[in-house]
């Protein structure tokens, strides 16, 4: 969720009437000093885990000693590139994006539509689909893994009562894919309803009384104008969940603990188990460091790409 | 307007005093929460990772110290087995949080011992209370002192050994004449020959045990065998690779030869495994002594647990790992606490009669001798596994549950079930020790 | 423009606009269908829930005997006694409060001064600390746990409720709610106070804070929900069994070995319960909340 309003461009500075004339001293302290609250605790919690990051990196820096541990030059670096378990578990944060998108997108946009075409029931909608995504990771893990035990859970049963052969959900790596892929979108199907809901409340309504008096059918109306009025929203919605999918950590962790065999672990479950269960702490800034770069180029390309469009259909 | 704030007044007082309430009335969590400190919600903080049959006994042991002990109180915490356990363990000691004891496999050891999380057990005063090495298990004991300091109390020794199915093994003229035991096998091809035997009388398999995605008893497994004919597979505290090839392609070969010949399945999980060996459908079980407890539930079903022979080489190797008792380093530990502490671990020591129970050899000499343990059968059958135990080799990624036992683990696997031969084999298993070999360690190894 | 999403209502929108202006008989029919559709899919959504509350007022024993039978052998709390007996949740309930409750008010307070700064105050350095929010919201902060692990150890914070409070209070995008509702606030409406004698800080607080309860609103709700489902770096950072959070203390419990059905779906039940109850009554802040700071 933090992410969020990552795409969203900064609000132009204020530019006050006076803007000549230089401000007052009481103004500048003020400014200073209410901002300055926040502006340590960025630069302490935010910019400083970046910047402590990339000195690690360099460092055979060990998780439960203090100090930083001998230079290492950039062999942590060379070392997480080649390792192939590396790229196996960056794979794995891939193909879960992959997995993960397409229903999440697709579904939330189709139930935003229907959902805005009912008279009545709005809340209860809203309700439904939203409620998942509020509660924790782990009770998520919880109840789904009682469904997906089994014999007995009420998943494996409707698997078998439909004929359909029950995928061994916490054993084999496909199984262990389903069930990741099922609990996800029960748990964060309701985020991406929500921005497409409250895309549909700016459609203008003149919009489809125009296209009823033409005689556009329903399905007509959302295939020819709906849709691809909420092109910008789906624009958002997809980096949005591109961005979260990459970063995938609990459900993998919780429902399958990156195995079997580590055929699942994805690249933050690497982090963790070289950084704090190997105690590589060097080693696993070098690798935190490679795949901060990554997400922080498929962000950057998008705000690009979004720049480019905006100013090539302005012009 | 007034009445808004009177109201929102009146809720950020409410608000106030349930929080002053509940700081003043239950400070130490809370304050320490803020403040930092070590929450003392306990006199002894006990952190484990024992579920099930060893868990039951655990708090049996948790309740007998704290009748001994009125005015003592103990919290025991329990997590999860294998990697959670010991990264909570390494991280909330170096966070200045630790427990005042904790378990850890001996396996894991040294790599905790090298990165200081450990008080060393002569600053513990538990010498004071009688825990001197010559009361363990010497091996245990050794596995415990890393760099000529002794780091952790061991609690028990839990090799890797040999069931059989009592009626099968008279069916298959195996039983020796006094029928508390086998007849004695000398080498691998005595052995083979009394797996025929065990598979003729069941009509199924010779022998089974867990093989599809238990790379932890495949490692025990081929450690045990190949540890007849070589040394550790890795040496110099892990940084270089001494495999004897040779060795290690006769001990795959071996494997091999039981699993394809069909007289033991090469394909199979746990629970398949337990299904044949507690049906007799299988003569032998090749698994830790600590699933004893599972098969006593078994009604009707006889089976008897013996170490394994010496297979290839001229003596009984018997892989093992032992549970063992340490005190977290903490630098603001106060004196009564780690009395306290020592308290704890050694009544822990003189209750291990009850440990015994889930199929352990105790370490503490004390207890292995007494009537208490020499009464349980089939537990003193194989006390002397507890001597020639083989553990893992010292390095910092190898140990129980490890992510190393895990990869070394899948290649045995693949050479198990027949899906690569010998020498590709102990080629792959060169290609898995190098990953961990050439990686840095995080901490120097003593 | 981004002041206006905020004030919008989401359920004051038009209704039923597509469908009331189109009197042809097949589009009723459509819309009936779609409305069967969407109400059978939202009910299945529901299911996990009432699955779990069902199975918690079960026994073990007639569980695994039928399975999917909620009706078979009674109903009892008794797996809710055990379950509170069994763990620390009341602990784990009390410090995750405190935890959010302590995030909520700090990332309010110092993020909403940052966003009054920014909005209204001309001072040196302005453009630079604009430009380092600006940046701050592209960086995927979930994936520096390490270093973040190795800075608060050297910083002693470990173990401690800062450890969880000061990451959340660090986040541009309250920063930006609270800008982007500050520059809807007319002008004059500052420069009177100012005018009268107010102080900055007065301004701030008497003026300016008062009618900015929806944006404070938004940024209290999604902090809280944030700092309570938070997983990783509290579980990286909490050692004691008693100073754990909900979500970690709770993720113990997650074991595919585990036969007590209805214990831990008792558990599980007293963990997302308060936060469906405090969804229930928040429901349009809290989705609205979402709707402003991921659009545009």
């Amino acid at each position: 969720m933090t992410t969020v309003a990552a795409t969203r461009p900064a609000p132009e500075p204020l530019a006050p009437a006076a803007a000549s004339a230089p401000p007052p001293g009481s103004e500048r302290r003020a400014g200073l000093l209410l901002s300055a609250p926040f502006l340590i605790v960025y630069l302490l919690f935010l910019v400083g885990p970046l910047a402590v990051g990339i000195v690690l990196s360099f460092f055979n820096t060990t998780t439960v000693k203090s100090g930083l541990g001998g230079w290492v030059g950039v062999s942590n670096y060379s070392k997480v590139l080649q390792d192939s378990l590396f790229w196996d578990a960056m794979w794995h944060s891939v193909l879960f994006t992959l997995f993960t998108t397409p229903p999440l997108v697709v579904l939330a946009l189709a139930a935003a539509v229907l959902a805005h075409r009912m008279p009545r029931g709005r809340v209860f909608y809203r309700v439904a689909f939203f409620a998942p995504y509020v509660v924790p990771s782990s009770v998520v893990a919880l109840i789904f893994l009682w469904m997906y035990t089994p014999q007995v859970g009420l998943i494996t049963k409707l698997f078998s009562g439909l004929g359909l052969p029950v995928p061994d959900f916490l054993g084999s790596t496909s199984g262990g894919w389903t069930a990741v892929v099922l609990m996800t979108l029960w748990w964060t199907f309701g985020f991406n309803f929500v921005l497409y809901t409250a895309a549909l409340q700016d459609v203008p309504p003149d919009v489809y009384e125009a296209a009823a008096i033409d005689g556009a059918g329903p399905w007509q109306q959302i295939r020819l104008i709906t849709v691809p009025l909420l092109a910008p929203t789906t624009s958002l919605v997809l980096i949005l969940q591109i961005l979260a999918s990459l970063k995938v950590f609990d459900q993998i962790y919780l429902l399958l603990g990156g195995g079997p065999n580590q055929s699942t672990r994805p690249v933050i479950e690497y982090i963790y188990d070289t950084g704090f269960t190997s105690y590589r702490g060097g080693y696993g800034a070098a690798a935190t460091m490679v795949y901060f770069v990554i997400i922080v180029a498929v962000s950057a390309a998008w705000y690009g790409l979004r720049r480019w469009r905006a100013t090539s259909t302005a012009a | 307007m007034s009445g808004a704030m009177a109201r929102r007044r009146f809720l950020g007082l409410g608000a106030g005093a349930v929080l002053g309430a509940g700081l003043a009335a239950c400070s130490s969590p809370l304050a320490s929460g803020l403040a930092g400190a070590q929450p003392d919600t306990a006199d002894v903080i006990f952190w484990n990772l024992f579920t099930g049959g060893d868990g039951a006994n655990m708090v049996l042991m948790e309740q007998d110290f704290r009748k001994s002990h009125p005015g003592v109180s103990v919290e025991a915490t329990i997590l999860s087995w294998g990697n959670p356990y010991y990264t909570k363990l390494a991280l909330a000691t170096a966070s200045g949080t630790p427990p005042d004891v904790g378990i850890s496999h001996l396996s894991r050891l040294p790599l905790l011992a090298a990165a200081g999380l450990l008080t060393p057990v002569s600053e513990t005063g538990l010498a004071d209370l009688g825990v001197t090495p010559d009361r363990f298990t010497p091996a245990a004991w050794q596995k415990a002192t890393v760099g000529g300091t002794t780091y952790a109390v061991p609690l028990d020794t839990h090799p890797f050994v040999l069931f059989y199915n009592v009626d099968l093994a008279r069916k298959a003229g195996l039983l020796n004449a006094a029928g508390d035991g086998l007849k004695p096998m000398r080498n691998a091809a005595d052995f083979t020959d009394a797996v025929r035997a065990m598979k003729d009388a069941s009509g199924r398999y010779g022998a089974v045990m867990s093989i599809t995605a238990d790379p932890a008893t495949a490692w025990r497994y081929f450690s045990m065998v190949y540890s007849g004919l070589a040394g550790p597979v890795v040496t110099d505290s892990g940084t270089k690779i001494s495999v004897d090839d040779a060795a290690m392609q006769e001990a795959f070969a071996f494997l091999q030869s039981l699993t394809k010949g069909g007289l033991m399945p090469s394909v199979l999980n746990g629970s398949g495994a337990n299904a044949l060996f507690s049906t007799g459908k299988a003569g032998f079980l090749f698994d830790g002594e600590w699933q004893i407890p599972s098969y006593r539930l078994v009604k009707d079903f006889h089976f008897n647990v013996v170490p394994f022979p010496a297979l290839l080489g001229p003596k009984p190797v018997a892989y093992a790992d032992s549970h063992a008792l340490v005190i977290p380093h903490n630098p603001n530990r106060s004196a009564g606490r780690t009395r306290h502490a020592a308290q704890f671990v050694k009544s822990l020591l003189d209750d291990s009669a009850v440990w015994a129970h889930g199929g352990h050899v105790p370490a503490w000499l004390p207890t292995q001798r007494s009537t208490a343990f020499l009464d349980q059968s089939p537990q003193r059958n194989y006390v002397q596994a507890a001597f020639t135990a083989q553990y893992d080799p010292p390095a910092w990624y190898t140990g129980a549950g490890s992510d190393f036992q895990n990869t070394v683990g899948a290649t045995i696997i693949e050479a198990l079930s027949g899906r690569t031969s010998p020498k590709k084999a102990t080629a792959a298993m060169r290609a898995d020790l190098k990953r961990y070999t050439t990686a840095r360690p995080p901490v120097t190894m003593k | 423009m981004t002041s206006t999403t905020l004030s919008t209502d989401l359920s004051a929108a038009p209704r039923n606009r597509g469908g009331a202006a189109t009197p042809v008989n097949g589009a009723k029919l459509f819309n009936r269908l779609c409305a069967v559709c969407l109400t059978l899919f939202a009910l299945i959504w529901l299911v996990p829930f009432f699955w779990a509350l069902a199975t918690s007022l079960r026994s073990d024993g007639s569980i695994t005997q039928h399975p999917v039978s909620p009706f078979a052998g009674g109903w009892s709390f008794h797996a809710y006694s055990y379950a509170w007996d069994n763990y620390p949740i009341g602990w784990w309930y009390l410090n995750s409060l405190l935890i959010s409750v302590l995030a909520v008010v700090f990332t309010v307070g110092f993020c909403s001064m940052a966003a009054f700064a920014l909005a209204f105050l001309r001072f040196r350095g302005r453009a630079v600390v604009m430009a380092l929010v600006t940046a701050g919201l592209m960086l995927p902060t979930e994936a520096l746990v390490l270093p973040q692990f190795i800075e608060y150890r050297s910083m002693h914070l470990l173990g401690t409720y800062w450890a969880l409070v000061l990451p959340s209070v660090a986040a541009p995008v309250s920063v930006f709610v609270f800008h982007a509702f500050f520059r809807g606030i007319p002008t004059p409406l500052i420069e009177a106070a100012r005018i009268d004698g107010a102080s900055w800080w007065r301004v701030y607080a008497s003026v300016c804070m008062p009618i900015s309860r929806p944006a404070a609103a938004t940024v209290a709700i999604l902090t809280f929900i944030n700092s309570w489902n938070a997983f990783l770096w509290p579980l990286l950072v909490l050692n004691q069994t008693k100073s754990q959070t909900i979500p970690v203390g709770l993720s113990s419990l997650v074991s595919n070995s585990n036969i007590q059905y209805a214990e831990v779906m008792a558990s599980s039940v007293l963990g997302f319960l308060p936060l469906i109850a405090v969804f229930l009554v928040f429901q349009r802040q809290v989705t609205q909340g979402i709707a402003t700071t991921g659009i545009k």
